[in-house]
């Protein structure tokens, strides 16, 4: 051992970096955030979390009931029943997701051919009972209100409707 | 004389046995349900078992019943930590299966991704392998980076962990100039960050006692053992199978693979140091090269149409409700075996098609598996404080492992 190699090892010299770094971020900004007190995380558009039924601007709903969703999920947690309407024409009688099995993967969105089905980025909804995860088809087209909207819904589809062509211009 | 005596007591009666030591499944530094069996002779260790399968969901199985598209999500779940480069992994194994041709930018992208996946999954480890050792401060400085790289990451595709990011034949989105500018940013300021990880433990005599000479594995035992990733370049040995068998555009950006030479883990630990730097240089790199063009493969037998033709044409859209309900039912029978570095080690998709849109048998070679296999080999003769470290050292993660 060298003398120079001595004195650093008496001195505790790489110790004493090591905390004059740690001392000066005591003087730098705090990087954390002190949610969900004082800061309200806002996930950027396209964050995949609780699912919306999509609305054309009439208020008629875009689902048609062809079940694309549910035979592309993975965990086949989308359950739609459908039934015979007036003039033969297929009525989506109940559109259910069970939001715990969902794995958030939204391929759901991808498989849609209609445009139909949404993933928005509400992600805080707690519950107390496991009946609360379990949206049916009105909640579902009630989130579309609550967290989409037709204007955020039109920027969505553009932007995250995915795939396609150079030439397209937004769903429904 | 006496007194000894009555101490020692009688010889002839007293038996020693060794002592066995029951370590997880849940324990906070066996990172995951991993069961460790320890004899202990006083503190040594005489024999380690190691028992896995605490977290098996019958992915493999699983997969058997889903189409090509269906399965991405569930490459997510195996090493959570870097599931990009499971994405990636999988996508590039079914498109080689399938003889499709990735455009040029989707390749650009992957590669960008599977570089800040790989810094992402190196931060972590450092930090918690830090935190096992006992150094607490890496860890936040470690989870400050992690988090603006997953704030890039989700407002890339909309997820911070499980992200199923990539398609069979490009990725499911393009990136815009603004992320590339903002992951360009970060890289500005990255080399930086490794530099204070460095201060705070590169020469701290603490982390050198605990890390050096410990854990050793030769060169010769880490290819029998069939070890990779950093664990067999801590070894001295320069296998990476991005240098190997390029996938992605490895072969066309410049990068060195670093190796170290005593193989202990300390050496696995500079390996990984390194990696940093050369993962950023990559991402720099390929963002600078990135070309314009489709993300797509262009390839209808194995790729969705796209949206707008789906609504405006007939015959699209019943490919569309073929591809989403069958999967591709066109896909050549075979099988194939593609290996992608992941940050862990090299992970492997062996895929058997019999031309149907499902895999008749889909096996994943995940690299924690196999570095458990070494752990006993690395542990045996140690302390039983090593443990946590030769565990820390080797980067396991059992959701890959049991899968």
């Amino acid at each position: 051992m060298t003398t120079r190699e001595l004195i650093k090892k008496i001195l505790f010299i790489e110790i004493i970096k090591g905390l004059a770094l740690t001392l000066k971020h005591f003087f730098s900004p705090a990087v954390t955030r002190q949610y969900p007190y004082k800061v309200k995380i806002e996930p950027p558009p396209g964050a995949r979390a609780l699912h919306a039924l999509a609305k054309y601007e009439t208020g008629k709903m875009k689902c048609v009931g062809c079940g694309l969703c549910s035979a592309i999920c993975p965990t086949k947690c989308i359950s739609i029943y459908t039934t015979e309407g007036e003039g033969h024409r297929k009525v989506v009688e109940r559109y259910e997701i069970d939001t715990l099995r969902c794995v958030f993967c939204a391929l759901c969105v991808e498989a849609c051919p209609f445009g139909a089905i949404v993933l928005t980025p509400h992600f805080e909804y707690a519950g107390y009972d496991k009946g609360e995860f379990r949206y049916t088809k009105e909640r579902l087209l009630d989130n579309w209100d609550r967290y989409m909207g037709p204007e955020r819904g039109r920027d969505y589809f553009e932007r995250f409707w995915v795939p396609k062509s150079r030439d397209f211009r937004g769903g429904g | 004389m006496a007194m000894e005596k009555t101490r020692l007591g009688d010889n002839s009666r007293v038996t020693t046995r060794e002592l066995t030591l029951n370590m997880g499944p849940q324990h906070p530094a066996t990172h995951g349900v991993l069961r460790l069996v320890l004899e202990l002779d006083g503190e040594t260790i005489v024999k380690c078992t190691p028992y896995v399968g605490y977290l098996h969901r019958g992915v493999e199985k699983h997969t058997e019943q889903l189409n090509y598209l269906q399965i991405i999500p569930h490459t997510d779940r195996l090493d959570y930590i870097s599931s990009m480069a499971n994405n990636i992994g999988y996508c590039v194994a079914v498109e080689r299966l399938f003889g499709i041709k990735v455009p040029e930018r989707a390749q650009y992208i992957r590669t960008i991704v599977a570089e800040v996946t790989r810094i992402l999954s190196h931060l972590l480890w450092l930090g918690t392998h830090a935190l096992d050792i006992g150094a607490m401060t890496v860890f936040l400085y470690c989870f400050r980076e992690r988090e603006k790289l997953q704030q890039l990451l989700e407002r890339l595709c909309g997820a911070r962990l499980t992200v199923s990011y990539t398609r069979i034949g490009g990725v499911k989105k393009d990136v815009d100039q603004q992320w590339l500018e903002d992951l360009y940013a970060f890289t500005e300021e990255f080399p930086m960050r490794i530099e204070q990880y460095e201060t705070l433990i590169d020469k701290n005599r603490i982390w050198l006692k605990r890390t050096k000479g410990i854990g050793v594995i030769t060169a010769e035992e880490a290819i029998n053992m069939g070890l990779s990733g950093p664990v067999i370049r801590g070894s001295g040995v320069p296998y990476d199978v991005r240098k190997f068998m390029p996938y992605c555009v490895y072969d066309k950006v410049k990068w060195e693979v670093p190796t170290g030479k005593n193989g202990d883990i300390y050496d696995r630990y500079r390996v990984r140091m390194e990696e940093f730097r050369q993962s950023n240089s990559i991402i720099r790199q390929c963002i600078e090269q990135i070309p314009d063009g489709p993300i797509m493969a262009d390839a209808p037998k194995f790729v969705l149409p796209p949206k707008d033709a789906v609504l405006t044409n007939m015959e699209q859209l019943i490919h569309h409700f073929v591809l989403i309900t069958k999967g591709p039912m066109t896909a050549p029978e075979g099988e194939i075996y593609v290996a992608t570095e992941v940050p862990k080690g090299e992970l492997g998709f062996y895929i058997v098609s019999d031309g149907t849109g499902r895999p008749y048998r889909l096996r994943i070679r995940p690299p924690s598996f196999v570095h458990i296999s070494a752990l006993p080999r690395l542990c045996e003769g140690g302390l039983v404080a090593d443990v946590i470290a030769n565990i820390g050292s080797i980067d396991i993660v059992m959701g890959e492992c049991d899968r």
